[in-house]
C-alpha cells in the first residue's frame, strides 16, 4: 500500500502542493485528477522520488521510498518519446538495465510483451520507424518489463485508438489484479469513471474531494435527470425547481434541488416541451469534476 | 554502480552508431592533416611555374651577372625558375628622373607585361639600393634568390675593380649556420624547428577543441531531447541525477578515447609514411593526461549548462561561450613558444579552464619541471571533482525545469538547495 501523508511542496512564490494526503491501496487503481496545474505532476514527482516534499512522508507498505525502491516502480510520463535512432530492443534493454533486470530475462519479456501488444515484427527496427501508436506501446512497455510494484501511468490512453485503448486497458487490469498499487493521472474523466475505485480531485495544490467513487458521487447528490427535446428549452435554467443546467443541442441535463421530485418536474415542463425522452441519471465524473472546480475557483 | 555503467555503456554504443560522431571521427584528421601539409603543398606547388622577372638598372652593370647567377635556379624538369627582362630604357630616355622611371615602369606591370621588377638605383655606388616591385604580396623565396644574386654579382664586380682574384670570394665569405637544437633530461639532442613545436602542441590542443566542441554539443542535444520528451524524468525514477550524470561523462569519455586511439593509429601509420613528424608524439603520455583530464572536466562544465538549456540556440549560446575559453590560449601561443618561462604563462596553466591547452603546449616547448606537472594535474582533478559536483546540483533542478531560462540568482539557489 502506499500512503501519502501530509503532502507539501512549496517553491518560491507558490505552494504546489499543499497538504496532500492518500492512501493506494493494491488490487485497485487510484485514480489522480484535476486542472492542468493543479499540482498532480508535482505528486508524481514526489512519490517517484525525483523530487523532495517541503514537508509529509511517502511510504510504501510503511516503508519510505528511497533510491534502492526505484527498482520497482514503473512510471509512464504523459508526454511520450523515446530515443528515436535506436532500435526498440535495445531501448527496451536500456531502461530494463536501470531497473537492474538482468538481460536474460529482458530479452524474454520483451518477446513477450511486444508480442502482446502486437508489435513483435519491429523488435530490431529503429523507434523513428514505428507509428506514433506503436511508439507509445514500447514505451508503456518500459513502465512495466520490470514487473513494478507501483505503477504511475500518467494519460495512458491518450494518442492510442479505440482498440489498443483496450488492449492498454487490459493489461493494466491485469496487473491490478495482480496485486500491484497503480495511480491514474489523467483529464478523461470517462476513463477514470470506468477504472478507478478511487478518486483525489485536485485544484491549485488542495484537495477537492476524495474517496471512492460511488461515495462520492452518492455524496454529490443524485437528483439529475436527463432530458431530450425538440423546442427551445432555455427557459429550464429560470425555473425555481432547477439549481443547473447543462444545455447540449438535443438533450439537457438539469440539476435538480434536493426537495423537488423527478415524476413532478417532469408533469411541469412536459407542455411547454417536445419531450423525447426522460430520465433520472447520476452525476458523471465529469460533471463532479466540473462543479467541484468552478465551485473552488469561486472560493 | 551498475546503473552508472548501464548509462555509460548506453551512451557509448548509441552515440558511435550516430552519422555526427562517425563524420568527426573521419574528417578531424583529415582537417588537421590538411593543416598541417598544406603550407609546404602549396609552396612547392607555387614554384612549378617559370616567372618572367624585369630588372631596370640604369648603370647596367647587374643584368648580365643576375642573368648568369639565376639560371643554376631551376625548377623540376630542368626549366628555368626565373626568366629575366632588361625594362632599362634606351639611352635617350635615360633623362627620366627616378620618380618618372619608376611610374613609367609600373605602368608596364600594371599592363601585365611583368608581374615583377627589380630597381636598381644608384647602381655601382656605394649607395646602391633595390627595390622589389610587384603587383602582387612579395614572395619572401624570390626576394632571398634575388638578394643572394646580386649581392654575389655586386662582391664580384668590386673584385674586379679592384683588382682581386675571384676565386678568393669562396674562401673570404664562407658562412657558418647556427644549428638550434633542444637539450632534454634524457642526453637526447633534437633539433628545435619552430614548425615542429608548434605543430606538436597545436595539433593537440586543437584536437582537444574539437572534441570538447563536438562532443559537448552531442551531450547538450541528447540532454535536450530527453529533457522535451520527458525520457528524463523516467531516467532519474530508475537512478539517481548523480548517478546518470557519471555515466554520462563516463561514456563520452570512453567514446573520446576511443576516437582518440582510432585516430593515434591513423598517426602512427602517417608517421610510418614520413608524412608527420615523430617529434609530435614524444610526449604522448603526458599530452594524453592532460587531454583526458580537460575533456571531463570541460564535459563536467558542459552537462551542468546543459541542463539548464530549454532551446537548441541557448545549447548553441553555451557552446559559444566555451569555445571562446578554449581558444584563448591560442592567443597566448606565440608568446608561449617564444618565451615559455614567461609569468603569464605560468599563471595560465593554474587556472584550470585554460591548464589543459597551456599544458599542451608548454609541455613541448621546453621541459616543464615536475612539480608543475604535479600540481596541475593536482589542480585539474580537484576542479573536476567541484564541476561535476556543481553540476549535478543544477543538472538536478535543471533537468526537471522547463520553460525559461534560469537566472544566476536562481541557479545559486539550485547549487544552495539540498
Amino acid at each position: 500500500m502506499l500512503s501519502v501523508k501530509n503532502l507539501i511542496k512549496e517553491y518560491k512564490n507558490v505552494t504546489a502542493v499543499n497538504d496532500i494526503s492518500f492512501d493506494v491501496e493494491p488490487g485497485k487503481i487510484f485514480g489522480l485528477l484535476g486542472p492542468n496545474g493543479a499540482g498532480k505532476t508535482t505528486t508524481i514527482r514526489i512519490a517517484l522520488n525525483i523530487i523532495r516534499p517541503t514537508s509529509g512522508s511517502v511510504l510504501f507498505d510503511g516503508k519510505p521510498i528511497t533510491n534502492e525502491f526505484a527498482n520497482d516502480i514503473g512510471y509512464l510520463p504523459e508526454e511520450r518519446g523515446l530515443y528515436k535512432k535506436s532500435k526498440v530492443i535495445n531501448v527496451i534493454q536500456y531502461f530494463a538495465s536501470l531497473k537492474k533486470l538482468d538481460k536474460n530475462q529482458t530479452t524474454e519479456r520483451a518477446k513477450y510483451w511486444l508480442a502482446k501488444l502486437g508489435i513483435g515484427n519491429y523488435r530490431n527496427n529503429n523507434i523513428e520507424e514505428l507509428s506514433k501508436g506503436n511508439q507509445q506501446k514500447v514505451q508503456f512497455i518500459t513502465a512495466i518489463i520490470h514487473d513494478p510494484k507501483l505503477l504511475i501511468l500518467d494519460e495512458p490512453f491518450s494518442g492510442f485508438d479505440p482498440i489498443n485503448q483496450q488492449l492498454i486497458r487490459e493489461t493494466i487490469l491485469s496487473f491490478v489484479n495482480s496485486g500491484k498499487v497503480v495511480i491514474l493521472s489523467t483529464h478523461q474523466m470517462e476513463t477514470a469513471e470506468k477504472l478507478c475505485s478511487d478518486i483525489l480531485l485536485l485544484n491549485n495544490g488542495k484537495e477537492i474531494c476524495k474517496g471512492s467513487l460511488t461515495g462520492i458521487k452518492r455524496d454529490f447528490g443524485t437528483n439529475n435527470v436527463k432530458i431530450e427535446f425538440e423546442g427551445n428549452a432555455s427557459f429550464l435554467n429560470s425555473l425555481p425547481e432547477v439549481k443547473g443546467v447543462d444545455l447540449y443541442g438535443i438533450y439537457a441535463e438539469v440539476h435538480l434541488k434536493k426537495e423537488v421530485k423527478p415524476a413532478e418536474f417532469l408533469r411541469k415542463i412536459s407542455d411547454k416541451l417536445l419531450i423525447n425522452q426522460f430520465s433520472v441519471i447520476e452525476p458523471t465524473l465529469n460533471k463532479i469534476f466540473i462543479d467541484a472546480i468552478n465551485n473552488s475557483n469561486k472560493k | 554502480m551498475n546503473k552508472i555503467f548501464s548509462v555509460a555503456k548506453w551512451e557509448f554504443l548509441e552515440k558511435i552508431k550516430t552519422r555526427a560522431f562517425l563524420i568527426s571521427m573521419i574528417v578531424t584528421p583529415v582537417i588537421i592533416i590538411a593543416f598541417a601539409m598544406l603550407p609546404t603543398l602549396l609552396e612547392n606547388h607555387e614554384t612549378d611555374v617559370t616567372k618572367l622577372i624585369g630588372v631596370v638598372d640604369s648603370s647596367g652593370l647587374y643584368f648580365t651577372g643576375l642573368q648568369q647567377k639565376l639560371k643554376y635556379e631551376k625548377l623540376p624538369g630542368d626549366l628555368p625558375r626565373y626568366v629575366l627582362v632588361d625594362l632599362t630604357p634606351d639611352s635617350q630616355a635615360t633623362s627620366y628622373k627616378n620618380d618618372e622611371l619608376v611610374k613609367h615602369t609600373d605602368e608596364k606591370v600594371f599592363k601585365n607585361k611583368v608581374n615583377s621588377y627589380l630597381m636598381v638605383k644608384n647602381g655601382g655606388t656605394d649607395s646602391v639600393q633595390l627595390q622589389w616591385r610587384s603587383n602582387s604580396t612579395a614572395n619572401y623565396k624570390d626576394i632571398r634568390n634575388f638578394e643572394q644574386a646580386f649581392n654575389e654579382v655586386s662582391v664580384d664586380l668590386k673584385f674586379k675593380k679592384e683588382g682581386i682574384d675571384t676565386s678568393l670570394k669562396k674562401y673570404l665569405f664562407s658562412q657558418v649556420d647556427i644549428q638550434p637544437i633542444k637539450i632534454s633530461k634524457e642526453g637526447k639532442d633534437k633539433g628545435s624547428d619552430f614548425l615542429t613545436v608548434f605543430f606538436s602542441s597545436f595539433v593537440f590542443i586543437i584536437l582537444l577543441m574539437i572534441m570538447i566542441m563536438s562532443s559537448g554539443g552531442m551531450l547538450v542535444r541528447s540532454l535536450l531531447e530527453e529533457k522535451s520528451n520527458r525520457l528524463i524524468e523516467i531516467l532519474v525514477s530508475s537512478c539517481t541525477p548523480t548517478q546518470l550524470l557519471t555515466g554520462k561523462i563516463i561514456g563520452l569519455s570512453m567514446l573520446n578515447l576511443f576516437q582518440i586511439v582510432i585516430w593515434g593509429l591513423i598517426g602512427i601509420a602517417l608517421t610510418g609514411a614520413a608524412t608527420i613528424s615523430p617529434e609530435i608524439f614524444e610526449n604522448i603520455g603526458l599530452d594524453l593526461v592532460y587531454f583526458v583530464l580537460g575533456f571531463v572536466f570541460y564535459t563536467g562544465i558542459f552537462v551542468g549548462l546543459g541542463a539548464t538549456a530549454t532551446t537548441e540556440q541557448e545549447a548553441q549560446q553555451f557552446n559559444s561561450y566555451i569555445s571562446m575559453i578554449l581558444i584563448l590560449p591560442i592567443v597566448f601561443a606565440i608568446s608561449a613558444i617564444q618565451n615559455p618561462n614567461s609569468e603569464i604563462v605560468h599563471i595560465l596553466s593554474y587556472i584550470p579552464l585554460t591548464t589543459p591547452s597551456i599544458m599542451l603546449l608548454r609541455l613541448n616547448i621546453s621541459p616543464v619541471p615536475i612539480t608543475d606537472i604535479l600540481t596541475t594535474i593536482l589542480i585539474l582533478v580537484v576542479s573536476i571533482f567541484i564541476s561535476i559536483y556543481f553540476s549535478s546540483k543544477i543538472f538536478k533542478i535543471g533537468i526537471l525545469s522547463y520553460g525559461k531560462r534560469p537566472t544566476i540568482r536562481e541557479l545559486i539557489t539550485w547549487i544552495k538547495e539540498k
